[in-house]
């Protein structure tokens, strides 16, 4: 019995040792060149599909996937994920390829996961493998992303270049213009922005624009599109982007990409001219049965006319026709539906933050319901040029 | 014998005890006045329920000075064998006779007042709705339209009225000892009392029934008044706010989005979270009687309700600067 208990001890000691040794004098190997042990790779990988089969629930529901969050979802890919992915039509680069283990292809990734695993891969990323997980907390954008995933079978190699195409700024500083440009990319040269999941910048005062920025920065505003975003702009030309949008005029005439809001759900009517073919299968902006009721509801709602005692009239700091309005309260007439609904329930959650008067819409959200946030986003989105004028004014 | 003698040298031993004793229970006196006292009740129905009280504690005393005397006789004063008879008579006549008909009286005398205590109103109705942690109010004249108001109870004296109460989301109780007993506010469903005050003054209403972290500060000011000073009140009430709308304290107010919640007659601020504060200088009190109506208090609530009122739902105003507050706190004091 003594002699087996010794031998224990002496065999543990020498374990203790050989690790010791492997961490301490760095004895293990970790060269890339070298590859895994053979049946390491086997073993990662089968662990790394059963963990996504576990953890990623199939049985949450997934939300409409929409033409607008392609358009959001293709061009933070394009930013963020193409690097390591490659994209449709292009083969990885020679980078790429040399990492261990090497990540797949855009075109044979996106051919075995559903939106739930999707979503549960983006959001939380992958250990030892050199996937990221998602730049912020909220889970919802991320749906975005999967919207986009799931379109690449369908989508060519030119209809990838047209959804990320970038715009062209003209301006005396180079480099100024290319961070411009990226911003425009999504908020549109215009500021009127080119998808309704991403917020138009046109009719928002320089002041806000900059706060906004500035939470992005911070982190006390949640968003993993813009957390890159924010990253990808030297600190020098933040400046120069504020006042690009912030001098661009709020009138005028609703973007090609996007229809007046208030229109048929489900319509097949085309998102826009230029659209590749496979976006025109999705519908553009969450469908709902029908919108008429829903903008009565919104503006009963805004104008503290519905008889609420939990929701304060939005009215009161965001107008849109208010004597006085809040120097506080962003614009959002006119603004994105989708993008709206993705905010009010953001500050529903607690997940929204950003300038010094944060608190009191997150005061306002904290008892709104889904149906509440529909038809807010809903008025709001409804309120056509003529409105925006008024604002303007 | 040595046990009385022991005794009595104990209280003679030790008067501290006895003046502490003394100290002690008129610590429990002090709470038998001021403006939330059930004494010196001033509405119909709170000197009954007083009349009620006295009643009751003089049957009691009654009851214990027979019970306690009936075992001092037999202990200490007659603790000789006495006859089966006597026995029998002051067990049956002492222990079931005398209580017998001292309950019963009580008990007629307290079920013959209970009509009383829920006799109809004759006047004016006013709804009282309990929120966190303030009270809605909407006062429904015999003639005229209702008239909006919150956290201070106003009422006439020489009428009997009605209280329509309700809550918004959690269990409370109106309550003004001075002016009669207590009802619970549930939501979703509406109670009544009525009260008929006697004496004009400014009484204390408090919540009740335990609503959470802010119960303690959930209270109110009830102010009685005479018949013309109240009607001359709820006309003064009823008109759209008194203060100039463009003063630079009233940017504020619309700038900040105050509107949202809070209403001002009158203007485009129609904000149906909060109270309305279409006259809410005119309160004898701020917050639900939980800091005084003045223009220190306003601006100190403002900055940050959450210290005064925990739980609160109105965010904090701390983005403002001092002068800012003090310049909106001033024109919300003319809120008259």
């Amino acid at each position: 019995m003594r002699i087996v208990a010794k031998t224990l001890l002496v065999l543990a000691l020498v374990g203790l040792i050989g690790a010791a040794a492997v961490v301490g004098l760095g004895l293990y190997n970790v060269s890339a060149r070298l590859g895994h042990v053979p049946g390491l790779s086997w073993v990662l990988n089968t662990t790394f599909r059963n963990s996504v089969d576990l953890y990623a629930h199939e049985s949450e529901p997934v939300p409409p996937l929409t033409a607008d969050m392609v358009l959001l979802g293709a061009r933070h890919y394009d930013a963020a994920c193409k690097v390591c992915h490659a994209r449709p039509g292009e083969a990885r680069s020679a980078t790429s390829l040399s990492m261990v283990p090497a990540p797949p292809h855009i075109t044979e990734a996106v051919e075995e996961w559903s939106a739930n695993e999707f979503h549960w891969i983006v959001m939380e990323g992958v250990k030892m493998s050199g996937m990221p997980y998602w730049p912020s907390e909220r889970k919802d954008e991320v749906w975005a992303m999967v919207a986009f995933l799931k379109a690449v079978p369908s989508m060519s190699a030119d209809d990838y270049l047209a959804l990320t195409a970038m715009p062209r700024i003209d301006m005396p500083d180079i480099a100024a213009a290319d961070s411009i440009a990226y911003c425009a990319g999504c908020h549109g040269t215009d500021g009127r922005s080119v998808s309704d999941e991403i917020p138009r910048l046109d009719i928002l005062g320089s002041q806000y624009v900059r706060a906004a920025m500035q939470s992005y920065i911070d982190g006390t505003r949640q968003s993993g599109y813009m957390a890159q975003a924010v990253s990808e702009i030297p600190s020098r030309h933040l400046e120069d982007v504020t006042a690009y949008f912030a001098a661009l005029p709020p009138a005028g005439e609703t973007p090609a990409r996007r229809p007046p809001p208030p229109r048929a759900p489900g319509s097949s009517e085309a998102p826009g001219a230029d659209m590749p073919r496979f976006v025109n299968t999705l519908p553009n902006t969450r469908p709902v049965e029908t919108l008429d009721p829903l903008i009565e509801a919104g503006r009963a709602l805004a104008f503290a006319e519905s008889g609420s005692r939990d929701v304060p009239a939005c009215a009161a700091c965001h107008g849109p026709k208010a004597d006085r309005r809040s120097p506080g309260g962003p614009e959002i007439a006119g603004q994105g539906r989708a993008y709206i609904a993705a905010q009010l329930e953001a500050w529903r959650a607690e997940l929204r933050g950003g300038g010094p008067r944060a608190n009191l819409m997150r005061a306002a959200a904290e008892f709104l319901e889904d149906e509440e946030i529909e038809a807010l986003a809903a008025y709001y989105a409804s309120l056509g040029p003529e409105a925006l004028r008024d604002a303007a004014q | 014998m040595p046990h009385r003698r022991e005794g009595i040298e104990i209280f003679a031993r030790k008067p501290t005890a006895v003046v502490a004793g003394a100290v002690f229970a008129a610590f429990g006196l002090s709470a038998c006045e001021g403006p939330q006292s059930a004494f010196g009740a001033t509405g119909a129905d709170a000197i009954q329920l007083e009349t009620l009280f006295i009643v009751m504690l003089v049957g009691a005393a009654i009851l214990w000075v027979a019970v306690n005397g009936l075992f001092f006789y037999v202990t200490r004063v007659h603790t000789t064998s006495i006859s089966r008879r006597l026995a029998n008579g002051v067990i049956i006549g002492g222990g079931i006779g005398l209580p017998l008909v001292v309950v019963t009286a009580l008990l007629v005398y307290g079920l013959s007042i209970m009509p009383d205590q829920r006799a109809e109103g004759d006047g004016l109705v006013v709804k009282v709705t309990g929120e966190k942690w303030w009270w809605r109010t909407e006062y429904q004249p015999l003639a005229g339209a209702p008239v909006v108001s919150a956290n201070e109870i106003r009422l006439p004296t020489g009428s009997r009225t009605t209280f329509e109460l309700t809550s918004e989301r959690v269990i409370h109780s109106f309550w003004i000892p001075k002016l009669g007993g207590k009802m619970d506010m549930f939501p979703g469903r509406t109670t009544v009392l009525t009260l008929e005050p006697v004496t004009p003054g400014i009484y204390r209403g408090q919540c009740a029934e335990f609503c959470g972290e802010s119960h303690a500060l959930m209270a109110f000011k009830a102010v009685v008044m005479e018949p013309d000073a109240f009607d001359a009140w709820l006309e003064a009430e009823a008109a759209p706010i008194q203060a100039d709308p463009q003063a630079p304290g009233a940017e504020i107010f619309f700038g900040e989005g105050c509107g949202a919640c809070h209403a001002l007659r009158g203007t485009q601020a129609n904000g149906a979270v909060g109270p309305d504060l279409t006259h809410l200088a005119t309160r004898e009190s701020l917050a639900a009687a939980a800091l005084p109506m003045n223009r220190e208090a306003l601006a100190k609530w403002v900055r940050n309700p959450e210290t005064y009122k925990p739980g609160v739902k109105m965010p904090a105003y701390d983005h403002l600067s001092d002068e800012e507050l003090d310049t909106l706190a001033g024109w919300l004091m003319e809120l008259k």
